[in-house]
């Protein structure tokens, strides 16, 4: 069925004459993105980090010396040594196989919360950003309500209603951020849904959902992107204040931020207690908000042009 | 229809972990000396109420203690009960009357004069309202004021222990005539106390000082009782000289402080002890054989260095080494493989999984379960730890809604008040579901011998079978740890752990 072209319509549409770029990249937009991003040196040694701290996290067991909650009394708040590289604690276990146990909760806890964020969010975005009117106001006036909490505060409400435990812990954490993906996504479509290619594809009868997957949410994910690093280090962050708050997981499974509030009753007798669950917390926050930053330097599409222009 | 749960002692909440502030002045009613002389102390928890018939909460006996008074009290050093707002009693041949004789020239924090009707409405107010306490008149008959200065109260059947009854405690206090239609006893209190509640509020609950406290003003002029639920931020406070006293001793620290001349350190073995317990309705946990598999495989000295570190004496019955009452029975050695063949001879397949209930705002608690998770693992019994607020831990406990809880209770003096609500099937503490026909009738008949020495014989036997059944797998009492400043004189450390600042002198 096709639709027959309204004459007049787009005045504005420049002629088709001009010349396109020929730099036109051959090789797909993903590999030029890395390709950029391996020439931010900030960008790209916490992207190694973090591919790191992920192998950890998968090779978990493996990789743990001892049992995380393996006891001895009798080798209790140990300082570093060989044997035990960060020490102690007051069971005697040991404080590197707790680290290295962590990693997994604290990365699965932020990376499944993200991606919870990121599907509801962004779909409600998509919406409230493609549909506007009635639509936008019922959406974002709800996504308004959910910001309005202090992000914290709303997960400990979330666990509150809920109970303790990762999966909740995830769905706290996730929908603290639904509002903050909704609104990045609707303003980013809000950009994209009157360029000319959506009004193009619209004008030869695309379909709502094919527009939609088509061409708006390619063309409006760079933001998207950059602020799914971003809330993967806040995701960690939070996490580990839900946790040390006693609202994630159980004991005595290891979570950097139980071992931080562990350790802190210790903090006189056994630094290396809370200080390497701290280290790793910073470290993971760390490199997140770098690759966050990198990504946005690398995608925004002025910089991208400055960038690889220079680059060559 | 509990004695005082202990109030944890260190609390995990951040948001709480500074408290600071000092040297504000308070106001002594009319006192020279203005705030120099206020003794400020840190205690863990802020009171819930100051209705002193009606708090089961530590942190409110705390203060209630040093306001208000009972007619018996114990002594500080051993325990055993003597004189206060009663003179002196006697008892009848039959055993069913008690004859107090009360103090002259007591009075009241309003001015008001103490007598024998002061004694009739208090004591009336816990039977009638059925408050916390009135339990402990289960057999009082008639509580009567022939005169002024006497007070008699008839037993339905012979109370041994009334006097423990009516004086362990200031769950028992003597409130004025009244006093519930004339102050809000919630937040006022009319005592004979040698302090007076001041003030009150989300920081500190201020107590000034009675000039007129029948046993000769008290030597400071106040007390402050600050709350800083964090122990290190506590014993810091102590340490700068913000506060001069504290209960709020973190565990790890003791070893420390021992050697610290800024802070001088007293320890006493409580009356308080940590329990472990498994719900009788819920299967296996019923089986005795899984029960005693459990108790043995226990290694309860590492439990006690883990929650403890080693501030505690491990104890397999409830009544601590010392007490009169104590019972030196210990049927249970750590043996992983004798626990593993009980579970064996049980028919219960493994794993079993076993929830295991803590209030997080008991780090004793917690770090107990951890270790009792890794002890019970070698068996086949899983340990799920459960970590809930104590409003959430009280509220599963009364609806039976656990595979087991772990906390500790203080027993107080006498040892109805360490077994009878706990192990009676019938018992208001009872909360796991034991019933023996056994320990009843011992129990029962225990709490009517008149005989000490029968009396500890029958209280022994229902021990030995509370133990043996694992009703309760009685884990180790704490020592009471406090901590002051260095030259703080006419302070007593107590074994159960009430806080009386009458005598204090501040350095």
């Amino acid at each position: 069925m096709t639709q027959l072209p309204t004459p007049g319509a787009n005045p504005a549409e420049p002629p088709p004459a001009e010349p396109i770029p020929p730099s036109r990249p051959a090789r797909p937009r993903w590999r030029e993105t890395l390709g950029l991003l391996a020439r931010n040196p900030t960008a790209a040694v916490s992207a190694v980090v973090l591919v790191l701290i992920v192998l950890v996290a998968l090779f978990d067991e493996t990789l743990a010396p001892d049992g995380p909650n393996d006891q001895d009394q009798s080798i209790a708040l140990q300082p570093p040594s060989w044997s035990h590289p960060f020490g102690t604690d007051e069971f005697g276990r040991d404080i590197l196989s707790r680290v290295v146990l962590g990693a997994g909760t604290s990365l699965r806890v932020g990376f499944l919360s993200v991606a919870f964020a990121l599907v509801v969010g962004t779909l409600i975005g998509l919406l409230a950003g493609f549909y506007g009117k009635w639509v936008d106001d019922v959406l974002m006036r709800l996504m308004d309500m959910l910001f309005a909490f202090p992000a914290v505060l709303l997960a400990i409400a979330v666990v509150a209603i809920r109970g303790t435990g990762p999966a909740n812990a995830i769905l706290a954490i996730g929908i603290v951020y639904v509002p903050i993906f909704a609104r990045v996504t609707r303003a980013s479509v809000l950009g994209v849904r009157e360029e000319v290619y959506v009004r193009a594809s619209r004008s030869i009868g695309a379909s709502d959902f094919r527009l939609l997957t088509r061409h708006v949410l390619p063309n409006a994910a760079p933001p998207i992107i950059v602020q799914t690093s971003i809330s993967l280090a806040f995701a960690v962050l939070a996490e580990a204040a839900l946790s040390f708050l006693g609202l994630g997981p159980r004991r005595p499974n290891p979570s950097w931020g139980l071992m931080l509030a562990d350790g802190r009753g210790f903090i006189e007798q056994a630094w290396w207690y809370s200080v390497f669950p701290g280290l790793a917390i910073v470290l993971t926050v760390l490199c997140f908000n770098l690759l966050g930053d990198g990504l946005r330097d690398v995608l925004d599409p002025r910089q991208r042009t400055l960038t690889a222009g220079s680059g060559r | 229809m509990r004695t005082t749960r202990l109030l944890p002692l260190l609390t995990a909440g951040v948001l709480l972990l500074a408290s600071c502030g000092g040297g504000e002045d308070v106001d002594t009613g009319g006192g020279g000396g203005g705030g120099d002389n206020v003794l400020v102390a840190a205690v863990a928890a802020q009171p819930d109420q100051f209705d002193p018939h009606a708090t089961t909460a530590y942190a409110s006996f705390q203060v209630l203690e040093n306001v208000y008074d009972t007619l018996i009290v114990p002594n500080p050093d051993d325990l055993t009960m003597e004189p206060s707002l009663a003179e002196s009693w006697e008892t009848s041949e039959d055993g069913l009357t008690w004859t107090f004789t009360l103090r002259d020239g007591v009075t009241f924090h309003d001015g008001s004069e103490f007598d024998s009707a002061d004694v009739v409405y208090s004591y009336r107010r816990i039977i009638d309202e059925e408050l916390a306490n009135s339990y402990r008149f289960a057999t009082v008959a008639d509580i009567a004021a022939p005169d002024p200065r006497t007070v008699v109260i008839t037993l339905t059947q012979p109370t041994p222990n009334l006097l423990e009854q009516i004086g362990a405690f200031k769950g028992m206090s003597i409130v004025s005539e009244n006093a519930a239609e004339e102050f809000d006893l919630q937040t006022e209190a009319n005592g004979t106390g040698p302090f007076r509640l001041e003030s009150s509020d989300a920081n500190s609950t201020v107590l000034t000082a009675y000039e007129d406290y029948w046993d000769g003003a008290p030597s400071v002029d106040g007390v402050e009782f600050r709350y800083i639920s964090e122990g290190t931020a506590a014993l810091t406070a102590l340490q700068n000289g913000e506060v001069q006293w504290t209960d709020n001793v973190p565990p790890q620290n003791i070893e420390s402080l021992a050697d610290d001349d800024s802070v001088e350190l007293g320890s006493a073995t409580s009356v308080e002890y940590y329990y472990l317990s498994l719900n009788y309705d819920r299967a296996p946990f019923d089986n005795p054989q899984v029960r005693r598999a459990i108790a043995t495989a226990l290694d309860r000295e590492e439990i006690a260095q883990a929650a403890r570190f080693g501030a505690a004496q491990p104890n397999q019955t409830a009544i601590p080494e010392g007490s009169a009452y104590y019972l030196d029975y210990a049927p249970y050695t750590p043996d992983e493989d004798a626990a593993r063949q009980l579970i064996e001879q049980s028919g219960v397949p493994t794993p079993i999984t076993l929830g295991l209930m803590v209030t997080d705002e008991d780090a004793e608690s917690v770090a107990a379960a951890q270790v009792i998770a890794s002890q019970l693992e070698p068996i086949g019994v899983n340990v799920e730890i459960e970590e809930e607020d104590l409003a959430t831990w009280l509220d599963r406990e009364a609806q039976g809604d656990m595979d087991s809880f772990l906390f500790s209770w203080i027993g107080n003096i006498d040892p109805a008040d360490f077994y009878e609500q706990q192990h009676l099937s019938t018992g208001g503490s009872n909360y796991q579901g034991y019933s023996n026909p056994q320990v009843d009738d011992l129990l029962t008949r225990a709490s009517t011998e008149t005989d000490q020495a029968a009396r500890k014989d029958l209280y022994d036997q229902a021990a030995r079978i509370i133990v043996d059944d694992a009703s309760y797998i009685y884990l180790f009492n704490p020592d009471v740890v406090q901590a002051w400043a260095p030259g703080l004189t006419g302070y007593t450390i107590r074994a159960d752990a009430a806080i009386n600042f009458e005598n204090v002198e501040l350095p």
